[in-house]
């Protein structure tokens, strides 16, 4: 205590305290800078990434030998050349040829009926060795994320259930769900069936969803594609044993849809950091994008991966890929509890590169920290500092605040309904114009007070995504980043900046370029809707997040740049001051 | 015509009903949730209490029931969800009466150094602030909307402050033997309560009616439960033994988790003398600022008892308006509301990543519970702090003198 005591005044008698004060404007900047650098430049450098292991001793990948060879090729190839004959059927019908088919080898099936979204066949088998409350899924929809028939992942996954009713070694059901397509049709099944399907098998474990478009015998690489809605991850050791099994059949592996001649770029820096964004981006935009199916079981304690076979040549045949979730299955298969051993925060640099939570979490945090310095500059820094907690400026601020909460809430619910991207982000460019522009505004207090709760409630908003959401919180809070700079001053310049700021920092605006220059396969004019979509169809909260946690901030922000009215004269030196 | 208390009272019921009845289903999610809902306080408990006492089956015999005998049967009596609503919304406005009450004794009185240890030209809030403040608090809304046993006991606390600020030295006893009743540990109170009154008889009709009301209260309690004393072990021995392990906001539950077994018994008695152990000093410091040493001890146990709410935090955080002249000496007032901010906020988070999830563990949400015990206790060595220093400035407050660097 007496260290604490002595280093405490010293720092006093430094005056450093109304020091710091003075400079949190700068303090702010520079939490925010450290937090970008610490993501982009320090965990993809050498030291900073752990190697991947598999924590979880039951699992044992790639111990046993893998039976799914050639002799059940001539079954696949059966199966896949009924299949194809299938193709320009209604699902109906196809769902009931292949539905006797699997009651050929013993499987229970069942038709999830869905008007809207599309039927769902889905069969289960029970285990041999099981007591029948736990179960894997093996899921393949007839259409994959590229609008493909998905002739490969069907058959593959009817022989695989074949092959597997012949073993006595499972010890959880398995179900195969063969869905209409891979986002709305399987999501809603997956919800059906926690809550109004008959034949059930169980508390799912674990969850592989095949895609193998078209009916070529031969593949070049695998894709794995793991990143869940809401944030949500498969637990490490799942990906981990996809990526093992995979090695070890000899394949290539690409996370997140890395291109082909990026594979194995491990070694260098750009390699890993570009992996690293590509998990970031996969989990912010999960939902929003294409889903590849894997997202339709998040929520409810599944961990769930895809695998795409990618390449109509190559070294590798059918039954190489169908090893795969073999293996998944048989490690799977000796888990004697849910999957809690290795991590389910953490960030891929690579196939076998991560970092966890404790690593890349003060990115996020420091960009929140910089939110709250914000706020707490536009607190203390100014001549209004001292007015009373209860005074009318306070009670002004927070009553707007709710007003613009609510405000906020309504337009979210209008663009529910109405789904538009010009409309709001003219209106957004319209308001910026308008209150730069205005003769009369707001009173300076009131000004700082609006940016201070704006900048509180978008750091607390922050603060509660981090460790839910981290890749949203990271995105929107960088995005956000310029609404900090934002100061009242009347000259012409100022304004202008102002503007530019805001425009920069609208959450629609913003959302809708950074997808156009960073998402492959969405363009910005897709990016509200899809937002849109995420929520009404697959259940992702991101839309609520832009409209209830980052809109409102900046409505508040937009509004304090009108110009201050009273003593501006005043009010120009101080922030000068400040500056 | 009517006053501003009436109104802040009109305000209250409307609030609290309007709420039940226009969003029926909150009630059973707020009572689902970790932060409003403990197995003491629930109000499917209550349920349960009562469906069994009609039948008349045994109460207690399940183990689910920690409520107290009276207050089951009271409740077997208000039949229906509507009444029940309308109840809970009187119950909450009697409380912001009480507290209306005790702010309009306090600021007559405020001559002299009164008991809420406030200078005498400072200036104390309009009652109607302070009931307003109540009112408005989303704490209190949510646990009164959650239908949480807690406000009963909440009422009898209020009750008793009024009637000690107000000198009726015989209801202050009944009313902290009402809570005691209710919820074991206000029993507490009897100290700080019979230091707000005025003299040392008053202070002995304070205890001797506590004791009697207790008495009665337990007796008749014996004859509701069909001449049985299980009730008491369900109702106070699962609160003092922390019987009932389950996660809540509180600082017992991870400790007793991880405890070996051999240990336990000693470390439950460490634990309650802790909640004990602040009381008498805090009373015997500020005996001086009575009112001042009672608002003390609440913050105390809502920060040591076994299973807090964060109802508990909202009615503590009620009584603050009363100091409002002590505000300007508060040094982290800051950090302390946002810890509190951020632990109300992260907390159901943490808890949906544990539980309903399975992505975080337990860990999580015992961190923010730390942080939750952390902002009620910088609120507390705040509130400390700001009364030894208007004591320091004996009755002229000086709010420029800094003693110590921050």
């Amino acid at each position: 205590m007496a260290l604490i005591e002595k280093l405490e005044r010293r720092f006093m008698r430094l005056g450093l305290l109304p020091r710091l004060i003075k400079a949190l404007p700068r303090l702010s900047v520079i939490c925010a800078l450290i937090g970008v650098t610490w993501l982009a430049l320090i965990l993809p450098m050498e030291g900073q990434y752990r190697r991947t292991y598999i924590s979880e001793n039951a699992l044992m990948p790639s111990q046993a030998y893998s039976y799914f060879r050639e002799t059940e090729w001539n079954i696949l190839r059966g199966y896949r050349g009924q299949i194809d004959e299938l193709r320009d059927l209604e699902t109906q019908t196809r769902n009931e040829i292949v539905a006797s088919w699997l009651q050929e080898f013993g499987t229970k099936t069942a038709v999830y009926r869905d008007e809207v979204d599309g039927d769902t066949l889905y069969g289960l088998q029970h285990a041999a060795r099981g007591d029948g409350t736990e179960a894997m899924v093996l899921a393949a929809p007839w259409v994959n994320v590229d609008g493909q028939f998905n002739v490969g992942g069907v058959s593959l996954a009817i022989s695989l259930l074949r092959f597997f009713s012949r073993w006595p070694v499972w010890s959880k059901n398995i179900v195969i769900v063969i869905s209409d397509n891979a986002h709305t049709s399987l999501r809603s099944w997956v919800e059906a069936y926690h809550t109004s399907l008959d034949l059930t098998g169980g508390s799912i474990e674990a969850a592989v969803v095949l895609d193998y478009p078209e009916t070529n015998d031969f593949f070049r690489y695998v894709e794995i594609f793991y990143s869940g809605l809401n944030g949500e991850l498969p637990n490490l050791d799942l990906v981990n044993i996809a990526v093992h099994v995979t090695e070890h059949e000899g394949m290539k592996v690409a996370l997140n849809g890395v291109s082909e001649n990026q594979i194995g770029d491990d070694d260098s820096f750009s390699g890993r950091l570009r992996t690293l964004a590509g998990s970031i981006t996969q989990l912010a935009y999960a939902g929003a994008q294409k889903c590849y199916g894997h997202e339709a079981f998040s929520g409810w304690r599944i961990q769930a991966i895809t695998l795409r076979a990618r390449g109509t040549d190559g070294p590798f045949d059918i039954t190489t890929f169908g090893r795969i979730p073999e293996a998944v299955f048989r490690s799977v298969n000796n888990l004697l509890e849910k999957f809690h051993q290795s991590f389910f925060f953490y960030l891929l640099l690579a196939p076998r590169l991560f970092v966890s939570i404790g690593s890349y979490l003060p990115a996020a945090i420091l960009l929140s920290v910089s939110f709250m310095l914000s706020s707490l500059d536009n607190l203390l820094n100014n001549k209004y500092a001292s007015t009373s907690l209860l005074s009318a400026y306070n009670t002004g601020a927070f009553l707007v605040f709710a007003v613009v909460l609510f405000f906020s809430f309504l337009v979210s619910q209008v663009l529910l309904h109405f789904p538009s991207t010009p409309v709001p982000i003219t209106a957004s460019i319209l308001a910026s114009l308008l209150l730069g522009a205005a003769k009369h505004g707001l009173s300076a207090p009131l000004a700082y007070r609006f940016r201070s709760l704006a900048f509180l409630y978008f750091g607390l908003i922050l603060t509660s995504l981090l460790v839910v959401n981290f890749a949203l919180a990271f995105g929107i809070s960088l995005l956000a980043l310029p609404m900090t700079f934002v100061k009242n001053e009347s000259d012409f310049k100022r304004r202008l900046k102002n503007f530019i700021l805001l425009i920069l920092s609208n959450p629609f605006i913003a959302v809708c370029l950074v997808t156009d220059l960073i998402s492959p396969d969405l363009s910005g004019s897709q990016a509200l809707e899809r937002l849109i979509f995420g929520w009404t169809r697959m259940g992702s909260w991101t839309w609520f997040v832009v409209c209830l946690g980052w809109l409102p901030a900046w409505l508040l922000v937009a509004l304090s740049t009108s110009p201050a009215s009273i003593p501006p004269s005043k009010t120009t030196t101080e922030d000068k001051k400040n500056a | 015509m009517f006053s501003r208390s009436s109104q802040v009272v009109v305000a209250c019921v409307a609030s609290r009903f309007g709420a039940a009845v226009f969003f029926p289903l909150l009630q059973q999610q707020l009572d689902r949730s970790v932060e409003f809902s403990t197995p003491v306080t629930s109000y499917r408990s209550l349920q349960e209490g009562v469906f069994l006492a009609q039948r008349e089956l045994p109460v207690y015999d399940g183990g689910v029931v920690h409520q107290a005998p009276l207050l089951v049967a009271a409740m077997a009596w208000v039949s229906g969800e509507t009444l029940r609503a309308l109840a809970y919304a009187c119950v909450d406005a009697m409380i912001a009466h009480q507290l209306m009450v005790a702010a309009r004794v306090l600021r007559k009185r405020a001559g002299g150094v009164s008991a809420a240890g406030i200078p005498a030209n400072a200036a104390l809030p309009q009652p109607w602030i302070v009931g307003a403040l109540y009112v408005l608090n989303p704490l209190v809304l949510l646990s009164t909307l959650s239908r949480s046993t807690l406000v009963f006991t909440h009422l009898a606390v209020a009750t008793a402050a009024v009637a000690a600020v107000q000198g009726r030295s015989a209801w202050a006893g009944a009313g902290v033997a009402a809570a005691a009743y209710l919820s074991l540990y206000p029993l507490l109170l009897v100290v700080p309560i019979a230091a707000i009154l005025p003299n040392k008889r008053c202070a002995t009709v304070c205890t001797a009616a506590c004791i009697a009301t207790l008495l009665l209260l337990l007796v008749s309690s014996y004859r509701v439960s069909h001449d049985s004393w299980q009730y008491v072990y369900s109702t106070y021995g699962v609160v003092a033994t922390f019987g009932k392990l389950v996660p809540n906001l509180g600082l017992w539950w991870y400790f007793f988790v991880e405890l070996f077994e051999m240990f336990v018994p000693f470390f439950k008695a460490v634990f309650n003398l802790f909640v004990v152990a602040c009381i008498l000093p805090f009373s015997l410091r500020f005996y001086k600022q009575p009112f001042y040493a009672f608002v003390l001890c609440i913050a105390w146990i809502a920060l040591t008892k076994p299973y807090p709410t964060l109802g508990d935090a909202g009615f503590v955080l009620s009584f603050l308006p009363f100091f409002q002249p002590l505000f300007g000496y508060f040094r982290y007032s800051v950090v302390t509301a946002l810890l509190l901010v951020h632990a109300i906020v992260l907390s159901p988070i943490f808890y949906h990543l544990w539980v309903d999830l399975g992505s975080g563990n337990s860990n999580f949400f015992y961190a923010i519970s730390l942080v939750y015990a952390l902002a009620l206790a910088s609120m507390l060595v705040d509130l400390v702090w700001a009364m030894l220093r208007t004591e320091y400035d004996a009755g002229k407050p000086n709010l420029t003198l800094k003693m110590t660097p921050v």
